[in-house]
């Protein structure tokens, strides 16, 4: 499982450093163009895109490092008899969301199949719109591979990890560097 | 009723610790089954996708981007330098160097979490050092840091309007005249603590000093000047002026001050991605829960019901700050904005208020939001990096906690404070 989830976030890591990048270049070159006097047709669409796929690849590194919001107040202070059930059924809704969500999304882009991007014509839509069901299945499997320490952490009643514990995780870790 | 039911089942599914997102996913797509069968989920998926195409948003991970870049570029250590220079004389001058930092980070940064790592890290332990108590420390870093939220260019500000549909700059403009009230309160309560307690002056005022940090920090000055002259003279949108701002705070660290740290900015660049989409699926499962309301028409029903009930603006003004500040307590900024916000929208147009005005509104509370457990990032992560209980540190806050609420009142209920500006350049 170790190996299954160093993979994925190094993979999540190069997608999501690769789009950040990427759209601080085309907005920045977007610019340039345009006050260069001839202002580039694709780059709003192509922008957009981009951080839709920026959305569905960083929720799925967020999902491995369950940084997620939310609001774990009440399922941190329940006995280990409530937690259980309640990791089971948020699980559920959760894996379940997503798979629904990915397996339409697939069927949208077979129905899709042949339309193209208005200021690329080359582009198919498909492509673009193929980040629904790749990203559903991903943030799916990041959010498995967290299983095993989120049933060790509710059966045992550990501290909880969450989104407010990754966020003071990314300040501290500013904070190294600032020292 | 039925908004009511939703809210109900979507409160259970946030407590059971379901992410906040997918829980509005998960009721958004109940709800558009129960209306139109099994069909209705081919839309569900190209919805979600279109809310997070909307080119606006494109702004908040370059902001993102932008502050982790300055973070570590040896920016935030200039600035600090030259509001010691400036501001240090006064008794108690490192709380009025915090605040003075904090107000000119805010300009750049867009987030107050940012603000907390880049100055706290170096003010709390001066402050330590020089014998102020750990707790005040933080809770002037905390407090200070939330005007990140008030004073352009702010993410929140931006979130907000995508929801609503106002402009960003107008919403940008409208909060420079509350951050400097809220930065001036702040200063004082700060002077306040320090007669009282016997705080000590940082540095004597030397005027060649002052010139020469200014000196070092100016480049850093350029930025603002950048991002804020550029959106607000028309010449860049917002999403533009941030992606200024990386290419300027990239150019001032590995070309000026040549302090940029690669491999920290790759551990940025991360942090910043997740952040970024942690906030964007709230806005994909959002749009979805939009679609449902809009389609039915509850929000409309349920701004007719409120305003049967009154229609005295400055009731519902006082309802809604209620709302917010109770919401702000247990739910993260961008959850609370992208959540309430189109539900109340229509009693907000019904009573007609500005939306501009209604915007500051909402992001002030949600400033205060950052200040009050059990959900408080930013007063969490200045508790974290000062070492300091946050329960304690609340107790000094609260002093600062008023200053926000005051500015709060104040430009809920002298809308000129926060409009004057809009009116005089944009309307």
């Amino acid at each position: 499982m170790n190996g299954l989830r160093k993979v994925l976030e190094r993979f999540l890591e190069i997608v999501c450093i690769a789009l950040m990048v990427g759209l601080a270049v085309i907005v920045v070159v977007a610019v340039i163009y345009r006050t260069a006097g001839s202002s580039l047709s694709w780059y709003d669409e192509v922008a957009a895109i981009m951080l839709a796929w920026l959305t569905y690849y960083g929720a799925a590194l967020a999902a491995l490092r369950r940084a997620h919001l939310g609001f774990p107040g009440l399922y941190a202070a329940s006995p280990p008899a409530l937690r259980l059930p309640m990791l089971i059924a948020g699980d559920a809704l959760f894996i379940g969301f997503f798979l629904i969500l990915g397996w339409y999304g697939w069927q949208v882009i077979v129905l899709l199949y042949g339309d193209t991007l208005v200021s690329i014509p080359w582009v198919l839509v498909s492509f673009t719109q193929s980040v629904i069901p790749i990203g559903c299945a991903l943030i799916t499997l990041c959010h498995l591979v967290t299983l095993p320490e989120r049933f060790r952490e509710a059966r045992l009643g550990l501290a909880l990890h969450d989104e407010e514990h990754e966020a003071i995780e990314a300040a501290m870790r500013d904070t190294e560097t600032n020292r | 009723m039925i908004v009511l039911g939703m809210l109900l089942a979507l409160a259970v599914l946030v407590l059971i610790n379901v992410p906040i997102a997918v829980a509005i996913g998960v009721i958004a797509a109940v709800a558009m089954v129960e209306k139109g069968g099994m069909d209705n989920l081919f839309s569900a998926a190209t919805t979600m996708f279109d809310g997070t195409t909307k080119f606006s948003l494109i702004a908040i991970p370059l902001f993102v981007l932008a502050g982790a870049i300055m973070n570590t570029s040896g920016i935030s250590r200039r600035l600090i330098a030259f509001a010691s220079a400036l501001l240090g004389f006064i008794k108690g001058g490192l709380a009025m160097v915090n605040v003075g930092t904090s107000m000119f980070f805010a300009e750049i940064s867009g987030s107050a979490v940012a603000d907390v790592a880049a100055i706290g890290s170096i003010l709390m332990p001066a402050m330590e050092k020089k014998g102020y108590p750990k707790e005040f420390a933080a809770a002037i870093t905390s407090s200070s840091a939330s005007l990140a939220i008030i004073i352009p260019p702010s993410i929140p500000m931006i979130l907000y309007a995508v929801m609503s549909g106002s402009s960003v700059v107008q919403l940008f403009v409208a909060g420079i005249v509350p951050g400097i009230i809220g930065a001036l309160g702040l200063m004082l309560v700060s002077y306040w603590f320090a007669v009282r307690y016997n705080f000590p002056v940082e540095e004597v005022f030397h005027l060649r000093r002052v010139w020469q940090t200014f000196k070092d920090a100016a480049w850093a000055f350029l930025l603002p000047i950048i991002i804020l002259g550029g959106i607000f003279g028309g010449f860049v949108t917002a999403t533009e002026g941030a992606g200024l701002a990386v290419v300027a705070a990239l150019f001032i660290g590995l070309v000026i001050y040549r302090e940029l740290d690669i491999r920290h900015l790759h551990t940025a660049l991360i942090d910043g991605a997740v952040q970024t989409a942690v906030v964007m699926l709230l806005v994909a499962t959002s749009a979805l829960l939009g679609r449902y309301l809009t389609e039915s028409r509850l929000p409309q029903e349920l701004a007719q019901s409120i305003i049967e009930l009154t229609d005295n603006p400055y009731l519902i003004l006082a309802m809604m700050n209620l709302l917010f500040l109770v919401l702000g307590c247990f739910l993260h900024g961008a959850a609370a904005i992208i959540l309430v916000v189109p539900i109340v929208l229509p009693i907000v147009n019904a009573v007609g208020l500005d939306l501009v005005h209604f915007g500051l509104i909402v992001t002030l509370n949600l400033a205060i939001g950052q200040q009050t457990p059990p959900v408080a990032s930013v007063l969490i992560t200045a508790c974290s990096i000062a070492k300091a209980d946050v329960w304690a540190v609340t107790k000094v806050n609260v002093y600062f906690i008023g200053v926000l609420a005051a500015v709060l009142l104040l430009v809920t209920y002298v809308p000129i404070i926060p409009l004057a500006l809009v009116e005089l350049f944009y309307r």
